[in-house]
């Protein structure tokens, strides 16, 4: 096989100090699904951006087709023939398919005006030549996030590019749904096409690629044929360590509820009912998982449960304590939250790191304050930044350094450490790993069975199905607002969850 | 630390070069030009003088701080430093007490007006949910045109033949040993509070945390709400006992126009200054040698008095814009030392 395209001797520094690439040589050939895979913050999203003009290299070359290009934006890269297609899709919701496909590309009638027919067709041959099973007049509103994922990619095709870049594919779509793509990324393979796929999922990069190549904190640690490699391999080189994959709960006998909603209903202001009667326990000693495609109700849910928005009808308890309409203050005295967003919700990223530890803390622990609460104690702030530093191994400068300046892994361990520190006995686990490399979801999940251990109830939401089976004791399924199912984690499997959370409702075998 | 002052004070070396390009051009000599400027504001005699003028401007200009760091944009310290000269002056025509009683009583009352001044718009933003960035401009006027109209009738000074009010009890008027005066001893001790409150206090931490993050600081259980409407009303009362100040310690009566441009230039003060409250009063000061060197600058040499305006916008300019750029440059040559330390 031919090298299509050659990178060689990539630097990429982003300040202060982080080096994104660290002399990175990587070559891509023809007709090949090539996985670049490594844990968060190891490089692969900034190579590709790099390679399609996203981002400037700081020093080092690219070959494409035996000739050195630098791309200075991704319109080049695509007349060029390189594509990408991001995580977020962007896509105008009102125009249909072959608008979408179509804008910015379109075909003229003398000179001047969109030829609507001609370009109607030329997308209907496209989505018959590669056979996408797409109606070119729906409108994207009405499709799914999956169909919609195939026009960004019909809409690179159609500019004809040959190099398709996917940046995490799989991650907006359900399990049902992931192996139809893959079987269009393989015709299209097959077709000549070279795909470079960004994942962080290493069972799907062994199913899907031919070759795969492991970036380690901005280094290469290596290119391997996928069919000599194990998942346990590949974990090993993206972590530099052996990592376990199977459950890690321990068989434990569940206490007393410690956390119900009855019947919560919301509605939003534009009057689309966003939960209905939704009725959830947790009791101590027990992690409760929610699945679900998001959108079906999981962000109103958590809103209402923390205060942000007012139920419609019913309430929330915990701790036997009706707590829908008290203070946040007063919630948060029951319940630990660990939200999805950790920049938004989770922290004031501008802030430095012990200010984002004593958060609400310095209301409900009276030893950091003095004269009834009036003035700060920096002294005990400081050292209970010192505190969650050593239970949570914060890799930090100083609580004196700026939120931003940590990791994404250890962001999350400091907004963790400072909630479980709370001691509350309900915790709300809002995507607790959400963008987390592995060896950090790995100690995540030790510290979520943990509390587990010290009998907190744990309401966990998540859209990683192997998180939640790993984690739960009871897995319950929204859809549309709605609980539609409520089950024992030993006793259903991924394809019957994946089901209900597409059609919310069980399936016929 | 050492590069937050290296930042700042590279920025105003640059402005200051630029200024003594424009006078080149000009066909004037900048070094004679800035030597008189210095000398006419910082000369021993003359530096209390320029520290009884920064009063408004630091004062206004912590008003601005402190509103923009803790989130509210309070954008009415003109209305509110008008409202506070005005309460202050009302007072001083019908109340007539010791003067160890009579000064703070009026302070008192200048800090009241500005709040009251700000607290409308507090209160706009709670019931109708009204953005103070567009209410506090609007209250400008309203002020403006409200103090002008009480200076006319109500309490017009008969006979005279400009719009002012009558002078104040002398009981209220600001001490002052030669050219010091002692409104500088109340900007000095609000300061004081000030810092104390922003740095050491509860409060202030979630005022802080609220201004970058209100989310996250509601989520953890500040009740945001009662922050700003406080923070809207201490910073309006910091804008009135600016306004007072300049009553008790200058013509001792309202005039027309007292108002001046001490707070615009005080919301510029506060975004040199980051909304840092130590860098506001460094910068409250050093535009007040400016402004008062600028009169001397003009008296003995044949520069305009302008040029004064120019140099601050020049150095608003080139602080703001420099601090983002400076602090990427040097993160940059900090992590490309590092790759090579790596490498080698």
């Amino acid at each position: 096989m031919t090298d299509i395209i050659e990178m060689s001797r990539i630097f990429k520094i982003f300040p202060p100090s982080l080096v994104a690439l660290d002399d990175v040589s990587v070559a891509f050939s023809k007709g090949e699904i090539h996985a670049i895979v490594g844990e968060n913050g190891a490089g692969k999203s900034t190579l590709m951006k790099i390679l399609y003009g996203m981002q400037p290299a700081d020093s080092g070359e690219i070959l494409y087709n035996g000739k050195k290009v630098k791309f200075s934006d991704p319109g080049e890269a695509i007349q060029a023939g390189i594509g990408m297609v991001h995580q977020e899709i962007m896509l105008v919701p009102q125009y249909t398919v072959w608008e979408n496909v179509v804008l910015g590309y379109e075909p003229v009638k003398f000179g001047i005006h969109l030829d609507a027919k001609k370009a109607r067709e030329l997308v209907k041959q496209k989505i018959e030549e590669f056979s996408f099973n797409l109606n070119p007049d729906a409108k994207v509103e009405d499709i799914s996030v999956a169909a919609r994922q195939k026009v960004e990619i019909l809409k690179l095709l159609f500019r004809n590019v040959s190099v398709l870049i996917m940046d995490e594919p799989t991650s907006v779509l359900t399990p049902q749904e992931i192996p139809q793509l893959f079987g269009e990324l393989k015709r299209l393979r097959d077709n000549g096409h070279t795909i470079l796929f960004i994942s962080h999922h290493l069972e799907e990069v062994l199913e899907l690629s031919d070759r795969i190549t492991v970036l380690r904190k901005g280094k290469k640690v290596g290119t391997i044929e996928a069919v000599e490699a194990t998942k346990a391999g590949l974990a090993q080189m993206m972590v530099g360590r052996e990592v376990i994959f199977e459950s890690i709960r321990k068989d434990q006998s569940a206490g007393e509820v410690l956390f119900e909603t009855i019947g919560l209903n919301y509605t939003d202001p534009d009057k689309r009912p966003r939960l209905k009667d939704v009725n959830i326990q947790v009791r101590a000693g027990e992690i409760v998982g929610v699945a679900g495609v998001e959108g079906n109700g999981q962000l109103e849910m958590v809103n209402v449960i923390m205060g942000l928005i007012e139920p419609s009808s019913g309430s929330i308890k915990a701790v036997g304590e009706d707590i829908t309409r008290k203070p946040i203050l007063e919630k948060r005295k029951r319940v630990a939250f660990v939200p999805q967003d950790r920049g938004n919700m989770g922290a004031s990223v501008a802030a430095n790191i012990t200010e984002n530890v004593i958060m609400t803390h310095h209301r409900l622990d009276k030893r950091f304050t003095s004269w009834a609460g009036r003035i700060l104690d920096f002294k005990q702030a400081s050292s209970f930044t010192d505190e969650v530093r050593k239970k949570f191994d914060v890799q930090m400068s100083s609580g004196e350094a700026v939120f931003k300046s940590l990791s994404g892994g250890n962001q999350q361990k400091v907004i963790l450490g400072r909630e479980l520190l709370l001691e509350a006995p309900f915790i709300l686990l809002d995507q607790p790993t959400r963008g987390l490399d592995v060896g950090s979801i790995e100690y995540v999940h030790q510290q979520i069975i943990d509390m587990r251990a010290q009998m907190r109830g744990i309401l966990m939401i998540s859209a990683d199905l192997e998180e939640l089976f790993r984690l739960s004791d009871r897995i319950v399924v929204m859809h549309k607002g709605k609980v539609v199912a409520n089950l024992a984690t030993d006793n259903t499997n991924v394809t019957e969850v994946g089901y209900l959370m597409l059609e919310g409702a069980a399936y016929e075998a | 630390m050492k590069r937050k002052v290296l930042v700042n004070v590279v920025g105003v070396l640059l402005a200051l070069l630029l200024g003594a390009l424009v006078m080149l051009v000009q066909g004037y000599n900048p070094l004679e030009t800035y030597y008189r400027l210095f000398e006419y504001s910082l000369a021993p005699g003359k530096i209390a003088y320029t520290l009884s003028k920064s009063v408004p401007l630091v004062l206004t200009g912590m008003s601005a701080s402190v509103a923009f760091a803790s989130g509210p944009i309070n954008l009415g310290q003109p209305g509110q430093l008008l409202m506070g000269a005005l309460f202050a002056t009302i007072g001083g025509l019908y109340i007539n007490l010791p003067p160890l009683l009579m000064v703070p009583l009026l302070l008192i009352l200048a800090m009241l007006g500005g709040a009251l001044w700000s607290g409308v718009a507090a209160l706009l933003k709670y019931w109708f949910n009204m953005s103070e960035f567009i209410t506090t401009l609007m209250l400008n006027m309203i002020a403006d045109f409200f103090t002008y109209w009480a200076i006319n009738y109500p309490f017009f000074e008969k006979n005279a033949n400009h719009p002012q009010t009558p002078l104040i009890a002398q009981s209220g008027w600001m001490p002052e040993w030669s050219n010091f005066n002692s409104s500088v001893i109340v900007m000095v001790l609000a300061f004081g509070v000030i810092w104390f409150i922003v740095n050491r206090s509860t409060a202030g931490y979630e005022w802080r945390l609220s201004g970058q993050n209100s989310l996250f600081s509601r989520l953890g259980g500040v009740n945001t709400s009662k922050n700003y409407i406080v923070v809207m009303l201490l910073t309006g009362a910091l804008a009135g006992l600016a306004g007072g100040l300049v009553i008790m310690a200058g013509p001792h009566r309202f005039i027309k126009g007292i108002g001046g441009n001490y707070a615009w230039d005080g919301v510029m003060i506060a975004m040199v200054a980051n909304t840092g409250i130590i860098l506001t009063l460094v910068f409250g000061f050093f535009f007040s040698v400016l402004q008062t060197g600028s009169l001397g600058m003009e008296l003995i040499t044949a520069v305009p008095r302008e040029l004064i305006q120019v140099l601050q916008a020049v150095i608003v300019l080139i602080v703001v814009a420099g601090r983002g750029y400076f602090e990427t440059f040097f993160a940059k040559v900090e992590a490309r030392r590092k790759m090579r330390e790596r490498t080698a």
